[in-house]
């Protein structure tokens, strides 16, 4: 009975990740202050005191802000580095990448203190341009790794040939490269994004006054009455974030069978 | 391929000047000088890694030279870039754009051209029409065979009218039956256009069948540059004979050489004189050696005598054909096997091995290499 172990460890693994999630859109739906069963009854209150709340829409607002900038930044300087490791030979390429790369794997919060300790050192104030920057710092080699495989897949010949049909290479790149890589761009936007709303650490080191979304759902958790509303916000934040992922992927996926080519993986 | 074409003028397409290309410390291309004729179709034929792709991108514009002169229709085209050459190129892989149909994909090189969308739109669909895909322009790229991005690649750089149009192993990619196709196709195109085809190949049988003119090229260097037949007949190295079909190479020894005609004595052969014209000189070899082709001997049955010269020989293996047979003969007083290929005749016995037999041959076909 392999197979019926095998089956038991899958669904016990399921329930064990997403439980929790599902207990959300329950309680914040629940009609009491306290997050415990059996169930009081049906209410929407919670999501109407969010929406009363005016700390949280300063923070939601600091967060979109981050989030677009970090996710248009992380994704432009992402174009340049993919375009470059799959384009062009250089000496101490696998090293440079791979330092790149590196900040996927380091813990954020070596990151986030040792950002700190420099931004403090040389004087510059903490506000929303201190978070953007430590996001990016974060958002950039996922983005690297989801465009490297959008450059990788592009035959090379394609832009010569581009060339030879009278092209320049800025004119070949924004009628072949472009409108190709474009799937990846998308997805790349919309994942850093993704990462960037729900990022903490960088956030609460370097925000200074400012709050975002993740920093004011932490501060709210001392509030024991205001834990629903908490519930309510990440109700919001969960399919918000499954409609953004869904979406890239859509866009990824779309991206090579308009090319032709056979799906290699990606993130979902 | 020695038909005269109408096209044909004689002037001088492309010239290269001891042209010479390192990549680091590695010397691709050594020293290459040679023209090309305006309506040919030549071949740079060679083994994998002996510069031809090198040499066909330096016309392109692809690759740079690192000294020398490359001319296209007599203008140097040392600062010329790649998308204002009077050249296009049919790429190895097609490079057909997979977000475009097909025909956005022909009429790609013309955004620039002044004419109307109409005009234009005519124009992609004569360049369709000219390589049999005449319907297909609302196809997308990505879903078409490799015969037909073929055909796409090769209306897209036609289209714009090239004064040369550049084969990069065009056929290399389909298999054998649509190959032989392509390439009668493309024989019959560049008659019709006019055009001056260079194709890059490593299948001799390909450059033989489709070429105007050839140049073998070995490590970097054009070891020969000759028509086919030319080519096939008298290669002027053993180097160049093994690439090129099946030579049986025979130890000879140089007695006399009077005038460029050269007296030899070979095992096999007997005493004979060879025209200077079927001397080959190759640098540094020692030994000199008698070459011909497996057709060249021919096997006398009974009552058959020779028009010109004859020997004895052993057949020591039979390979059948149908409509060939390959026999390995030893000649008399020789101990290497060679080569002998025979068209079957309906009634003449395929002789078995074993059979002492005679065979016919004319020093006229035979190349001296020393």
């Amino acid at each position: 009975m392999k197979g019926g172990w095998f089956r038991g460890y899958t669904i016990a693994y399921l329930i064990f990740l997403y439980a929790p999630i599902v207990l959300l859109p329950i309680f914040a739906f629940n009609n009491s202050t306290t997050v415990a069963f059996p169930l009081n009854g049906f209410t929407t209150l919670w999501f109407g005191k969010l929406w009363e709340d005016p700390a949280l829409h300063r923070a939601l607002s600091n967060s979109l802000i981050i989030g677009i900038s970090a996710a248009v930044i992380s994704t432009a300087l992402g174009v340049f580095a993919s375009r470059a490791s799959t384009r062009y030979a250089f000496p101490f390429k696998g090293g440079l990448m791979g330092l790149i790369m590196l900040p996927l794997v380091l813990p954020d919060i070596i990151l986030a203190v040792a950002l700190l300790t420099v931004l403090l050192g040389i004087g510059t104030p903490l506000s929303l341009m201190t978070v953007i920057l430590g996001h990016v710092l974060v958002c950039t080699p996922f983005s690297i790794a989801i465009l490297s495989a959008s450059f990788q897949s592009l035959d090379h010949s394609l832009e010569e040939a581009a060339y030879d049909l009278g092209e320049t290479p800025i004119s070949a790149f924004r009628l072949v490269i472009l409108p190709l890589v474009l799937p990846g761009i998308i997805s790349s936007l919309l994942i850093t994004f993704t990462i960037s709303l729900d990022e903490f650490i960088m956030a609460f080191f370097l925000a200074g006054n400012e709050n975002t979304l993740p920093v004011y759902i932490f501060g709210q958790f001392r509030f024991p009455q205001n834990v629903p509303v908490i519930l309510a916000l990440g109700t919001i934040l969960v399919c918000l974030s499954i409609a953004l992922l869904a979406t890239a992927e859509y866009f990824r996926r779309r991206g090579i069978a308009k090319t032709g080519g056979k799906d290699t993986g990606g993130f979902l | 391929m020695t038909s005269e074409k109408p096209t044909m003028s004689g002037q001088t397409m492309i010239e290269f000047k001891d042209v010479h290309k390192y990549y680091g410390d590695y010397h691709a291309l050594r020293g290459i000088t040679a023209t090309i004729k305006a309506g040919e179709f030549f071949s740079l034929l060679g083994p994998s890694g002996c510069g031809k792709t090198t040499l066909l991108r330096t016309i392109a514009g692809f690759e740079g030279i690192s000294s020398g002169v490359v001319m296209i229709d007599g203008k140097d085209m040392v600062s010329v870039p790649a998308n204002v050459r009077p050249t296009n190129m049919v790429f190895q892989s097609y490079a057909i754009f997979p977000h475009l149909t097909v025909e956005q994909n022909v009429g790609f090189g013309l955004r620039k051209d002044p004419r109307s969308k109409a005009e234009k739109a005519a124009a992609v669909a004569e360049a369709l029409e000219m390589v049999g895909l005449k319907g297909y322009g609302a196809r997308a790229a990505h879903a078409l065979s490799g015969g037909q991005r073929q055909r796409v690649a090769l209306a897209r750089a036609l289209i714009l009218k090239p004064k040369v149009l550049l084969l990069d192993e065009p056929l290399s990619a389909l298999d054998k039956k649509m190959r032989e196709q392509m390439q009668m196709e493309l024989i019959k195109l560049q008659r019709q256009v006019g055009i001056t085809f260079i194709l890059v190949t490593h299948d001799q049988e390909e450059a033989l069948v489709m070429s105007d003119r050839i140049a073998v090229m070995f490590e970097g260097e054009i070891a020969q540059l000759a028509d086919p037949e030319t080519l096939y007949r008298r290669p002027n190295s053993r180097k160049v004979a093994d690439f090129i079909g099946t030579m049986n190479f025979l130890p000879a020894e140089i007695l006399s050489e009077i005038d460029g005609k050269v007296e030899v004595e070979a095992k096999g052969f007997g005493r004979l004189t060879l025209d200077a014209e079927q001397v080959s000189v190759a640098p540094g070899s020692s030994s000199a050696s008698i070459g011909f082709r497996p057709e060249t001997l021919t096997i006398l049955f009974d009552g058959q005598t020779a028009t010109d010269r004859e020997s004895r020989a052993e057949v020591v293996e039979v390979v059948y054909y149908g409509d060939m047979t390959y026999y390995d003969i030893k000649l008399e007083g020789t101990t290497e096997p060679m080569r002998l290929s025979m068209r079957n005749v309906f009634g003449r016995p395929v002789l078995d091995i074993g059979t002492q037999t005679r065979v016919a041959w004319s020093p006229g076909a035979l190349v001296l290499f020393r």
